[in-house]
């Protein structure tokens, strides 16, 4: 051969070390420039949460709009496990993978042969039948007040204990494991499995003449994406010293779509990277504004849908090529 | 033993028979051809055929093997590839990931989070191999959904050949092809066939009689003849059809 | 024998329930039929007819002098009546200005209408918060269809059967426009045939602008005839449209009667299961849904559609 098209996926690139450094320094400069390590906190969990969530929607194709479920399934399962199970931040974390994948899993049996509309109908379904659950089951999770005795607790890290009570310890906590599922998640998308995710959304049929197990491939994303939103939400439990409904409602499955796609979950793996900062950094600073900012982030979601689908980053993709395009000329 | 086989198939939706009793038969190494009239249930055959529909009785066998029913990923591990009429590319794929997605590695290995799938230079390779074959050396890093008709075409039959298979079916092939177009086909089909066995499904009855070894000609959702494109010409049917004439 | 004489004034109620759950589904169906699009707003789009239902009924006119006096000194009922008939002209039109919004995203996946309307119900929700505050509302109404009567030892709200009525005449009225009058085939080929459409000579641009209008105003229609008995307050678009979007695909997507069969189903299992656990009544017409849909793929008189892809 002449030559080879082969090209190598790096593990680690430029992209990722800028926002490694420029994230992971936050609690350095953070309040320096008025933000607060809560904020981090939140940026981060939110980041995984998406990330996890556009391997469905921006890679596969598939719309969720019930995800809040399995976010929230993770915070429930961080408490209940810490409550009655054993004290253990590590282990509780894991609860909450499990229960989110769990959760996925089951539903993922009921409509990973779907597709479109009635695939986006039957999530907010299944969504709504979670967030009814969580907010009538009141002696496992406390009702619509939640889990209240959740608490912080110790990280065993081995050679020594951190606690997690102070906002930037906690953020460097949720940091590091933002660190392993963008890592994981970078190799995925660039395997023969992440290859047949975005097969499966330009084709699904033709997906299934080239050999792949179409239903197997669609259900494990699915358990997948559901794992990594119980990831984020048992961290989210330990943020909030607490797990409640609220998390699960549709608003709140809506927000993580909304994050995802305007920040260009589509067309590039940090779409929901970007619209996750974009939508905290949005509701801090409309919101110390003006009480409305939902009603401004909604019509910057408009704006974005209408004008520009493919976000944020579909925008910044364009204004390089046309830039390398002048150069070129 | 013949490489695939149909027979008795019988298809209907609803109260509509569309296909009465189809038996056919492909031979390895053969370019086998089907052809018939619009609406005489030639689709209709080829996706039973493919295992796209389940046939209300009758068997499909492959190798000896009865696929009746089989999911088309099934059948698609055991050898057998098909191209679509109506093309099915996956369009925002350069045309050079369409076939590595495509490549039986590439099926193998669809649970391995692990893989590099573009930094594997054998199935790079691979892939610019097949590309070759169907003449888009030099397309490879274009996205398939910016290519000109005519290289669709020929990468869709590019896609079918990733897989390495025993037995290719082709759907309509020079549909919406100009002359030129199907002139290009009809060498580049030449070619394959010198080194795969391929049914053909197709209503251009000059492009057919000039490459088949044999046709089958279905109409009301029968085998109506068969045999070498020589026999036909002399076949009843083909001559008051006036089909013949063009050959 | 006694059970069901037991479950019949539940039977009752959950029938009237379902009238009314077909009412809602009415904009939701004309808008999904016709353009093949989920409106994520409807349910914004109901709330805000009953907020401007509300202020036509009762409007601070203390500056308009004596214009204000003559307003207020009319009477209730005719005040309701001058808002029931001009809410939904309202509404209609601000949904004839989200199609206008929605223009761009034709042709492309169908997901992209669907989150420009989510984002229209956020935009809308926020907007009625602003305009009317977030607090719980009531829209009043007329006292010759308030109260309620006592019968076989349960009690009854008139209201209630003044709407499962109202909502009954409007699905036979919808139904007979679509059926009987000529702008009816229109919309009807327009849900399977928009070639069909175009060879006919009717321009498809409008026919989607007037249907969106008739779709949002019937949204508002039925959110002024429901809010009394739901109560008004900025979040209850999402109580709506979620309920609409399941009674559509429970009955079929593009099926008229499927709706109204959906609404129905949906208030029976709501009402029956409100009488033996209340706590659950909500949430029973999800698990409906999920047992329907899991056996019957496309709804009970569904038919193939393009949102399926």
């Amino acid at each position: 051969m002449s030559t080879s098209f082969a090209k190598k996926t790096p593990f680690i690139t430029r992209p990722m070390i800028v926002l490694f450094l420029a994230l992971g320094t936050f609690p350095l400069w953070g309040t320096s420039v008025g933000l607060y390590d809560y904020l981090g906190v939140e940026i981060v969990i939110w980041i995984i949460y998406a990330l996890g969530f556009n391997l469905l929607l921006g890679y596969t194709g598939l719309p969720s709009f019930g995800h809040g479920a399995f976010f929230g399934v993770g915070a429930y399962s961080y408490g209940l496990f810490q409550l009655n199970v054993f004290e253990s931040v590590w282990l509780a974390v894991a609860a909450g993978v499990v229960g989110g994948a769990v959760v996925a899993g089951l539903v993922a049996c009921f409509i990973s042969h779907r597709r479109g509309i009635y695939y986006a109908l039957m999530t907010i379904a299944f969504g709504q039948v979670c967030w009814f659950v969580s907010m009538k089951w009141h002696t496992v999770t406390g009702g619509e007040d939640g889990l209240l005795n959740v608490h912080r607790g110790t990280l065993n890290l081995l050679v020594t204990d951190a606690s997690l009570k102070d906002n930037a310890d906690l953020f460097y906590f949720a940091f590091a494991v933002l660190v392993a599922v963008v890592l994981i998640l970078w190799r995925l998308v660039h395997s023969p499995y992440g290859k047949a995710l975005q097969a499966i959304r330009m084709n699904q049929m033709r997906a299934g003449f080239v050999g792949y197990n179409v239903w197997l491939i669609k259900w494990s994303v699915f358990t997948l994406s559901g794992a990594i939103a119980g990831l984020a939400g048992g961290l989210f439990a330990i943020a909030q010293e607490s797990a409640y409904p609220d998390v699960m409602s549709l608003h709140a499955s809506g927000f993580v779509v909304m994050m995802t796609l305007i920040g260009g979950g589509f067309v590039s793996f940090w779409g929901p990277v970007i619209g996750a900062i974009v939508f905290f950094v949005a509701r801090d600073f409309l919101g110390s504004i003006t009480e409305t900012w939902l009603l401004w982030y909604g019509l910057m979601f408009m704006g974005v849908i209408i004008f520009k689908p493919e976000g944020i980053a579909g925008a910044f993709q364009d204004f390089v090529a046309k830039r390398r395009a002048r150069v070129e000329n | 033993m013949a490489l695939f086989e149909a027979i008795h198939l019988h298809k209907r939706f609803g109260d509509q028979v569309v296909l009465e009793d189809i038996s056919l038969t492909f031979e390895a190494g053969q370019l086998s051809g089907i052809m018939g009239p619009n609406g005489a249930g030639k689709s209709t055959c080829f996706n039973v055929l493919t295992g796209h529909y389940k046939p209300n009785a009758g068997k499909v066998m492959f190798e000896g093997k009865d696929i009746t029913g089989l999911p088309p990923r099934v059948i698609a591990g055991m050898g057998i590839a098909r191209s679509f009429q109506l093309m099915n590319l996956f369009d925002e794929f350069t045309v050079i990931e369409n076939i590595l997605v495509a490549l039986p590695e590439s099926v193998a290995k669809s649970f391995n989070i692990g893989h590099d799938i573009m930094g594997n230079s054998s199935a790079t390779d691979r892939a610019a191999d097949v590309l070759a074959k169907v003449g888009l050396t030099g397309r490879e890093l274009e996205l398939a959904g910016n290519l000109p008709y005519g290289e669709r075409r020929a990468l869709e039959i590019g896609v079918a050949l990733a897989s390495e298979p025993r037995l290719l079916f082709l759907d309509e092939p020079t549909q919406g092809l100009g002359a030129d177009g199907t002139a290009r086909l009809e060498e580049l089909i030449g070619e394959l066939k010198k080194t795969y066995s391929i049914v053909i499904i197709e209503h251009d009855m000059k492009f057919l009689f000039g490459l088949a070894d044999t046709i089958s000609v279905i109409h009301w959702g029968q085998v109506i003849a068969q045999g070498s494109p020589d026999q036909l010409r002399d076949n009843e049917w083909v001559r008051a059809s006036k089909i013949g004439d063009a050959a | 024998m006694d059970i069901i004489l037991n479950l019949l004034p539940h039977l009752l109620n959950g029938l009237a329930l379902g009238l009314l759950f077909a009412l809602i589904a009415l904009g939701f169906m004309l808008i999904v039929g016709v353009m093949e699009l989920i409106n994520l707003a409807h349910g914004s789009l109901f709330a805000l007819g009953a907020y401007v239902a509300m202020t036509i009924i009762d409007p601070n006119l203390s500056g308009y002098g004596a214009f204000g006096e003559w307003y207020m000194g009319l009477s209730l009922t005719l005040r309701y009546i001058i808002a029931l008939a001009f809410a939904p002209v309202i509404v209609a039109f601000v949904g004839m200005g989200l199609e206008i919004c929605m223009r761009r995203t034709y042709g492309k996946k169908a997901e992209y209408g669907l989150l420009l309307t989510y984002g229209a119900a956020l935009v809308l929700e926020e907007t009625i918060r602003i305009t009317w505050g977030s607090a719980e509302q009531v829209l009043q109404i007329p006292d010759a269809i308030s109260g309620a009567f006592i019968a076989g030892g349960m009690i009854y709200s008139n209201y209630r059967f003044f709407a499962a009525g109202f909502g009954l005449v409007l699905i036979l009225v919808v139904w007979l426009f679509l059926e009987k009058t000529p702008y009816g085939s229109i919309i009807k080929a327009g849900a399977h045939d928009s070639e069909m459409v175009r060879a006919l000579g009717v321009n498809l641009t409008r026919l989607r602008l007037l249907v969106f209008g008739l779709g949002a105003g019937l949204s508002a229609i039925a959110g002024v005839v429901l809010t009394p008995i739901w109560g008004l307050r900025p979040h209850v678009g999402v109580d709506v449209v979620i309920p609409a979007f399941l009674i559509i695909v429970l009955g079929g997507i593009g099926s008229f009667w499927g709706a109204v069969i959906g609404g129905i189903l949906v208030g029976l299992t709501v009402g029956i299961v409100g009488a033996l656990a209340p706590e659950w009544s909500l949430m029973s017409m999800y698990i409906l849904l999920i047992i329907v849909i899991t056996f019957r793929t496309r709804g009970l008189l569904g038919k193939k559609s393009a949102l399926e892809n």
